[in-house]
């Protein structure tokens, strides 16, 4: 089917599979392909997005949910070739190893300093805890989302 | 073949003053492409930011046997720097016959040459002349340690900013004009041999190009991924089951001593112990990936191996091509802590490839990672110990029961590394004897960080705190009168101080210690636990005094160690992966719990303690190594449960606390 998404600021016509989900449109119509594939059920938080600023699993939202909301990607985080607070925080406090998991996180840290401008450590562990990363770079990545919120 | 031992095949200076530098190693989080990139500027003498390092393409990079063992730094690092440090002498020299001027009295600054005069040659002027070559002597001069500007010094690693702005590519992001999707048609279990295929009602889906049957892989490939996926459900294989094969055990001993019964049979104290670790999944993020364009004259596949060359070989076989028609080229990697040595993915979409013509990207699905994939093989290991009247070890037999760990399958000459590793203990006692016993397994087991260490030193570990408390002893005091061995003595020491050993923590709160020496690398940790009545364990902190020699990078240490000892809570915690025979019943994340962020300690201290005198050893592996048995025995100390089982479910915990 023939659609428009929002993404990144800007429309996009898409010709795909009505139940195609959001993420194989990303990465396979739209060339996004930062948002990553973990788990296809939702378990891994591997490829969230902003969906009207809320982080949500791309894998589980089909593309015709998506139409007529506004999706921001890792992509689109940066504003004017400048990495957003979080996308630098996480870059200087070394908070990642492989780095797959990576987009995920930084997708549901920025929904987090959204609705919370200085969260605790309590509630950065659980905005984030959908996101899995078995490299184990969980404590810097608390630590750049402390950094995030006090820039 | 690129040749590693000429310059040509490790550094180039670029006719823009760039310089690139060439290993076969591959990069899967460790840090490794920031640490040869800091060798490499310091001892040609560039600022960093000049310097690219390609790691692991066939086509270009000199052969390497493997990214595994911890090995990277202490394997390339000298061959690197010993090819800088040739091309900068070269460079040298090529401005001394230009200038006149004799090498001695020339020094290098900063990607120029300069004489006393004020004269100047810049790097990209000298190699206008052509590139620099030779063969690398052995005994190139390399700068003293105060000229370095990056060894040493922490560094975020290079690719960061790429991540967080969302342009690395790992091998699924690979995208090839004319590429399909490729699915695999799997059998109920592993080693079934294809009877018959029915694809009519497969080929007539949307978006379906091939279904492929090559031996017993059967694959379809379709425009997009979802179609691909959808239509492998709709094949009809017939598939004839394998027969159980019963394998045989096979027997090495590690460590003999004739006299063991004996000096059992003499002990003051003997006691005898069974710990169980069990089979654990790997479970990288990213599920297996690649993409393979094979065509009638030459294939190229990229993705992401420990094995990058051995896949060349593996592939070229399978596709019936010459071996260097076949070219690798390295993507960023999910980590996968060694399931990557089997070459699942890049051999299956070679094969989809090869049969279609076109450009193919194959991932599996999670469940298929989860069913399919190699695992850490479980281990029981059963331990005799004697004491002497004055509480030292006397007698130790250690027999380590486990499976393969290794995807090249078992070889004898290299057991007591492989699935023997670290089954000797680092400690002195005058009758050890030590035996592995590697049995048949239906399940598909192979490398996981560390191979076997982690389970034997979560046994030999949690053992030396029993023996300690068994008669009356410090578990620190007890290890260090055995310990010889200077270096590790010292890493000990310092995280005990470190954690506070022997500070009271409170009610249902204690300190564990473990320690070990790993490929030449010392490290001791220490975890703080709160156990609640119900047997659940808390991770409150844990701590860690690493000593891998020469350091290169310090905060790429202290991110492997964090990032080791966090992997190793996780199995240590909550980690087994279920099976019935050959079927592996994990098919997803919320049937195979790993720690998440709400399961972080409150903090992880590292403390990196080089021995500038010695030379690198590796930081990869050696960090998850010891944290199993420091938690368990944390979980001691904390409420007198002695779990001898992984993981340290809350049930087990429970059941083995005293009454009270």
């Amino acid at each position: 089917m023939k659609l428009t998404l929002r993404v990144n600021g800007a429309d996009h016509d898409v010709d795909v599979p009505r139940r195609a989900t959001l993420l194989s449109v990303l990465r396979d119509d739209l060339g996004l392909v930062a948002t990553r594939f973990g788990c296809g059920a939702g378990q891994c938080g591997a490829c969230y997005v902003l969906v009207d600023g809320a982080a949500v699993a791309s894998c589980l939202m089909t593309v015709d949910q998506a139409v007529d909301h506004e999706i921001v990607t890792v992509e689109g985080l940066a504003q004017d070739g400048k990495l957003s607070p979080v996308q630098d925080a996480f870059a200087r406090e070394g908070a990642m190893q492989c780095g797959y998991c990576t987009s995920g996180m930084l997708i549901s840290a920025t929904a987090l300093l959204r609705r919370s401008s200085h969260p605790s450590d309590e509630e950065i562990r659980d905005a984030l805890a959908p996101n899995l990363c078995r490299c184990g770079a969980y404590g810097r990545a608390i630590r750049a989302v402390q950094r995030a919120a006090a820039t | 073949m690129i040749d590693g031992t000429r310059l040509e095949g490790r550094i180039r200076v670029e006719r823009d003053g760039t310089v690139t530098a060439f290993s076969g190693k591959v990069e899967f989080g460790q840090g490794i492409r920031t640490g040869f990139a800091q060798i490499v500027a310091d001892e040609i003498d560039v600022p960093i930011e000049r310097v690219t390092v390609i790691l692991a393409d066939t086509a270009r990079t000199p052969p390497d046997r493997g990214t595994f063992g911890s090995h990277s730094t202490e394997q390339e690092g000298p061959a690197l720097r010993r090819a800088a440090a040739f091309a900068r002498r070269q460079l040298i020299e090529r401005a001394s016959a230009k200038l006149n001027v004799p090498a001695d009295r020339l020094r290098t600054e900063e990607g120029v040459v300069r004489d006393g005069d004020g004269r100047a040659l810049a790097y990209a002027e000298l190699v206008a002349e052509g590139p620099l070559t030779g063969a690398i002597p052995d005994d190139v001069p390399l700068l003293p340690r105060e000229r370095w500007r990056y060894m040493g010094k922490p560094r975020p690693a290079l690719e960061a900013v790429d991540i967080v702005a969302g342009r690395a590519r790992y091998a699924a992001d690979v995208r090839l004009e004319g590429m399909l999707r490729g699915a695999l048609v799997r059998p109920p279990v592993r080693g079934s041999k294809v009877r018959n295929v029915d694809d009519a009602a497969a080929k007539a889906m949307p978006g379906v190009v091939a279904v492929v049957r090559e031996g017993d892989l059967v694959g379809v490939l379709a425009e997009r991924e979802d179609q691909a996926r959808a239509a492998a459900d709709a094949v009809d294989v017939d598939w004839d089951l394998p027969a159980t094969a019963a394998g045989e055990t096979v027997v090495l001993p590690l460590h003999e001593d004739k006299g063991i019964d004996a000096a059992l049979a003499e002990g003051a104290t003997r006691i005898e112990r069974t710990y169980v670790c069990p089979p654990i999944a790997n479970a990288p993020i990213g599920p297996s990936a690649a993409v393979a364009d094979v065509r009638a004259d030459g294939a190229t596949i990229y993705g992401s191996t420990h094995r990058p060359f051995a896949l060349r070989e593996a592939a070229a076989k399978r596709l019936g091509l010459p071996p260097e028609k076949v070219r690798f080229i390295l993507t960023l990697g999910s980590g996968t802590y060694g399931r990557s040595s089997s070459f699942d993915a890049p051999m299956e979409a070679a094969v989809l490839s090869k049969n279609v013509g076109r450009p193919v990207l194959l991932q599996w699905s999670r469940a298929e990672e989860f069913e399919w994939s190699p695992s850490r093989p479980e281990a029981v290991l059963e331990a005799s110990v004697a004491l002497d009247a004055s509480g030292a070890i006397a007698a130790w037999r250690y027999d380590e029961h486990t499976n393969v760990h290794t995807s090249t399958g078992f070889d004898p000459a290299y057991g007591g590394e492989s699935s023997g590793r670290n089954a000797v203990p680092p400690y002195r006692i005058p009758h050890a004897q030590v035996t592995l016993y590697v049995e048949p397994t239906p399940l598909r087991t192979a490398n996981f960080r560390s191979l076997a260490a982690s389970e034997n030193v979560f046994a030999i570990e949690s053992l030396m705190d029993e023996l300690a408390h068994e008669s009356g002893q410090d578990p620190l005091a007890f290890r260090l009168r055995h310990l010889d061995d200077e270096r590790l003595r010292r890493v000990l020491e310092r995280v005990a101080e470190r954690a506070q050993w022997g500070t009271p923590r409170g009610e249902r709160r204690g300190v564990g210690i473990a320690c070990t020496s790993y490929h030449g690398t010392k490290v001791a940790e220490a975890a703080e636990v709160e156990v609640s009545p119900s047997g659940a364990v808390r991770l409150l902190r844990l701590w860690a005094v690493i000593d891998p020699g020469s350091v290169v990078n310090p905060d790429g240490v202290r991110n492997q160690v964090e990032g080791g000892m966090q992997q190793s809570a996780s199995w240590t915690l909550f980690e087994e992966l279920r099976h019935r025979g050959a079927r592996v019943l994990t098919s997803a994340w919320d049937q195979y719990r790993i720690a998440t962020f709400r399961d972080a300690p409150l903090a992880i201290d590292v403390e990196v303690a080089p021995d500038p005198a010695a030379p690198s050893s590796g930081v990869g592996e050696p960090g998850a190594v010891p944290a199993a048995a420091a938690i368990a025995n944390a979980v001691f100390a904390a409420c007198g449960a002695r779990v001898r089982e992984l993981p340290l479910l809350p049930e087990r915990v429970r059941s083995a606390s005293p009454a009270r």
